[in-house]
């Protein structure tokens, strides 16, 4: 009998924690659950910065959480020192600039960690990354009737030599006004033993007026790395001859043909004349001018 | 114009007369506000204020409160604007094309039909922005606006047309202005001091030099001149916002003329009705004769017959090919939901006209008031049919959308401004009545004098035929007396 209390005083306590305590928190907290992506990037100007997505639920969906505050840490002999906090944006995004002199471990290795601290209006929660600094360098020759650029991703080691590294996949690609375009359909090459990934550019590219043409190469979501980008211009594209007259005057672009413009000025520029004609003799009858005797 | 030397027996005093109780019968009205005018405005008053505040009511909830949506993005506010715009034509048909032609019948009824003109177009030209969901953004049709569009064309033509009007009306006032400033300053009337002022400010110091009215005359001529293509590229351009968009119904090279047609048929039933009411309530049964009935039914059946010819052009040779959006949207005009008002309208718009108005018999007063009544009835629910069942039937179906925006009736708020808008048409008519006298009495006062040197001139020659008729008598009897003398 008493053990038949227990459970049930027991079963009433889990009960009353569940209805409750568990789902009675985030409704007296008024906090939304939140997640955190985070990503490494190292651009071909050699900045690098952490970004993180943070992204709330709602109605059963993640969207992105605005005005977040993220804070942001670097980890070092087990410490984590605080490097920035930054509100995101519309987006969700939060991003930081890492500084040079972030401090890496012995390999050569840093770890990241993005966190939602005692924020107001979401929950708490972190995202943490730990990549290998890379070098990611193009050769090529922009003379090269071949048209052939050499991709070359090496790491430090711990005696500070750059070391091939093999086996990380690159990605070519050509930059255009709005975005980047891939060099050819299949553009993903793997590094080889010296850490080389070649690949021949197609010679009907447009480039600019002059023909001039950047091509870039990517380690994207690299496990070890994240994400690299290097660019290099070359004289490759085919020269783009600008249109003389890209928009022709006609109904249905930008501006009208002549002869309409023309028939409708003066038909209603007629119109008009007369208009201003009478006006300008009711002027007279009030002056009480003799205008035509 | 008058032979000052002439001495008819009572001929001059007789015209001074006639002229005297023109004026006295014209300016009449001016003087008296009975309390009949004042309900009637205060009426109108009611049902604008009803409108304002269901247009409020739109623009602060935005179009769908009305019963338009994705299919009928055009709906009773659209036809109306049409349907002004052809009444707008009664001006230009009465006015222009008949002080063109030179028919002196027309003196009495030109200033009830521009005045039509006038309130007509100005409540068309506000339609559209009733229409528009954001009218705040109204004034980037003038920054954006493409030359290439038919609406800016539209914007261009009503603008000018609404000038032009204006300044058509006002021309031929100036004399009667000067005549109110000199007359009714002095009466007891209302607003005594807001009259003098307005008087004065539209006579432009009007005092009759010869120099005056030879401006006038030029004036006048020009506009009369201009204002007629005008009209006709105003509602040319009407027709080709509809005829230039890809849709079935719409899609018609015979759209042109058959909307400048149906305006100046609609727009002369209008000035019929405006002249029968004006007689009837100011007692200007002097002036607007059965004379002047009998002439606008004649016009009125000549333009119903060739609105009829266009008509049965527009439905006739897509009916025969029935292809198919085309097909649907006829099959709907023809059997389907708006298959009564279709042919309710033919019949009522051109087979019933046509009979009443050529029986010589019905073209009196009260008979051509009704048949008017229906033409212009008629003439509204026919614009109603030409932009309403074309939008229900595109090429294409808009998908995801509920069932019930398939179909369209207006709802209260279209309704109310509308009937806001009309009312704010008979608003201005009435107080243009009691403020302006709505004949012309310059005009009129030209055409006594025009009538009397016609009659002055043939008793002159009859006179002078009577006495040539005697000289020649005497001389004969003369001339027989000399012949038998040497015999």
């Amino acid at each position: 009998m008493t053990m038949k209390r227990i459970a049930f005083a027991i079963t009433l306590t889990g009960l009353f924690y569940c209805i409750v305590i568990d789902q009675g928190h985030p409704q007296t907290q008024g906090k939304s659950e939140s997640t955190i992506e985070l990503s490494y990037y190292k651009k071909a100007d050699m900045t690098k910065t952490a970004v993180a997505i943070v992204k709330v639920r709602r109605d059963s969906k993640f969207v992105p959480a605005k005005n977040a505050k993220v804070v942001f840490y670097v980890m070092h002999e087990n410490v984590q020192r605080l490097l920035k906090s930054v509100n995101t944006n519309n987006k969700g995004k939060a991003v930081i600039v890492l500084q040079k002199d972030l401090p890496l471990e012995e390999d050569h290795s840093f770890s990241i960690v993005a966190k939602i601290e005692n924020d107001s209006m979401y929950e708490n929660a972190e995202e943490y990354i730990h990549y290998k600094d890379a070098n990611l360098t193009l050769h090529l020759n922009p003379h090269d009737t071949d048209r052939i650029v050499t991709a070359r991703v090496t790491e430090v080691g711990n005696d500070g030599k750059e070391i091939p590294v093999k086996g990380v996949e690159l990605k070519f690609y050509v930059q255009r006004m709005f975005g980047i375009m891939p060099a050819i359909e299949a553009n993903t090459i793997s590094t080889d033993e010296k850490g080389e990934a070649t690949l021949v550019y197609p010679k009907n590219i447009p480039g600019d007026s002059a023909g001039g043409l950047t091509v870039v190469a990517k380690i994207e979501d690299n496990e070890q790395f994240g994400n690299l980008e290097n660019k290099a211009v070359t004289s490759w594209g085919t020269v783009l001859e600008a249109e003389k007259d890209p928009y022709p005057r006609s109904l249905w672009e930008p501006s009208a043909p002549l002869p309409l413009i023309l028939s409708i000025t003066l038909m209603f520029g007629g119109v008009w004349c007369s208009y201003f004609f009478i006006f300008f003799h009711l002027r007279k009858i009030k002056k009480g001018e003799n205008i035509l005797l | 114009m008058v032979n000052e030397t002439l001495n008819l027996p009572a001929g001059q005093a007789g015209l001074k007369n006639g002229i005297e109780i023109l004026r006295e019968d014209c300016l009449r009205p001016l003087q008296k506000w009975g309390r009949s005018t004042l309900i009637w405005i205060g009426f109108l008053l009611l049902v604008i204020g009803w409108g304002l505040y269901c247009y409020i009511h739109q623009l602060r909830n935005g179009l769908g409160v009305t019963a338009m949506r994705d299919y009928v993005s055009w709906g009773l506010y659209i036809s109306t604007f049409v349907f002004f715009i052809g009444i707008s034509h009664s001006g230009t048909l009465v006015s222009a094309i008949l002080r063109i032609s030179k028919q002196e019948w027309r003196r009495p009824i030109t200033r009830s039909a521009e005045l039509l003109t006038f309130v007509s177009l100005l409540f068309g030209g506000i339609l559209p922005i009733i229409d528009l969901g954001r009218p705040d953004r109204l004034a980037n049709i003038v920054i954006f606006g493409r030359v290439q569009s038919p609406l800016v064309w539209d914007v261009i033509s009503i603008c000018t047309y609404l000038v032009g009007s204006t300044t058509f009306l006002f021309l031929p006032m100036i004399p009667d202005m000067a005549l109110c400033r000199d007359r009714l300053t002095v009466c007891d009337s209302r607003f005594k001091k807001f009259r003098k002022w307005l008087y004065t400010k539209m006579a432009l110091g009007w005092k009759g030099t010869k120099s005056q009215w030879h401006t006038l005359e030029l004036t006048m001529t020009t506009m009369t001149i201009v204002i007629i293509p005008v009209a006709v590229s105003v509602h040319t351009v009407v027709s080709y916002i509809f005829a230039m968009t890809l849709r079935p119904g719409w899609d018609s090279t015979v759209f042109g003329p058959y909307f400048v047609t149906g305006a100046l048929y609609s727009g002369s039933a209008g000035v019929i009705l405006g002249m029968a009411a004006f007689r009837k309530l100011y007692h200007l049964e002097k002036y607007i004769t059965l004379k002047h009935f009998d002439l606008m039914g004649r016009i009125q059946l000549a333009l119903t017959l060739i609105y009829a010819y266009l008509n049965l052009n527009e439905y006739w040779i897509p009916a025969y090919k029935m292809a198919t959006a085309e097909g649907r949207l006829l099959t709907d005009l023809f059997y389907g939901s708006y298959s009564k008002a279709f042919w309710t309208c033919q019949f009522g718009t051109v087979m019933l006209p046509i009979i009443f108005l050529a029986i010589p018999k019905l073209r009196k007063p009260l008979m051509i008031s009704i048949t008017c009544i229906i033409i212009v009835a008629g003439a509204w629910v026919k614009r109603y049919l030409i932009v309403v069942p074309t939008l229900l039937h595109p090429f294409m179906p808009i998908q995801e959308v509920p069932e019930s925006w398939s179909s369209y009736f207006p709802n209260y708020v279209e309704f109310s401004v509308t009937a806001a808008c009309l009312a704010g048409i008979f608003l201005i008519i009435t107080l243009f009545s009691k403020l302006f006298p709505m004949i012309a009495v310059w005009e009129v006062e030209d055409g006594l004098k025009i009538d009397y040197d016609k009659q002055a001139a043939i008793y002159l020659r009859t006179k002078r035929e009577e006495e040539e008729a005697k000289i020649l008598e005497d001389r004969l009897k003369t001339g027989s007396e000399t012949i038998q003398q040497p015999a």
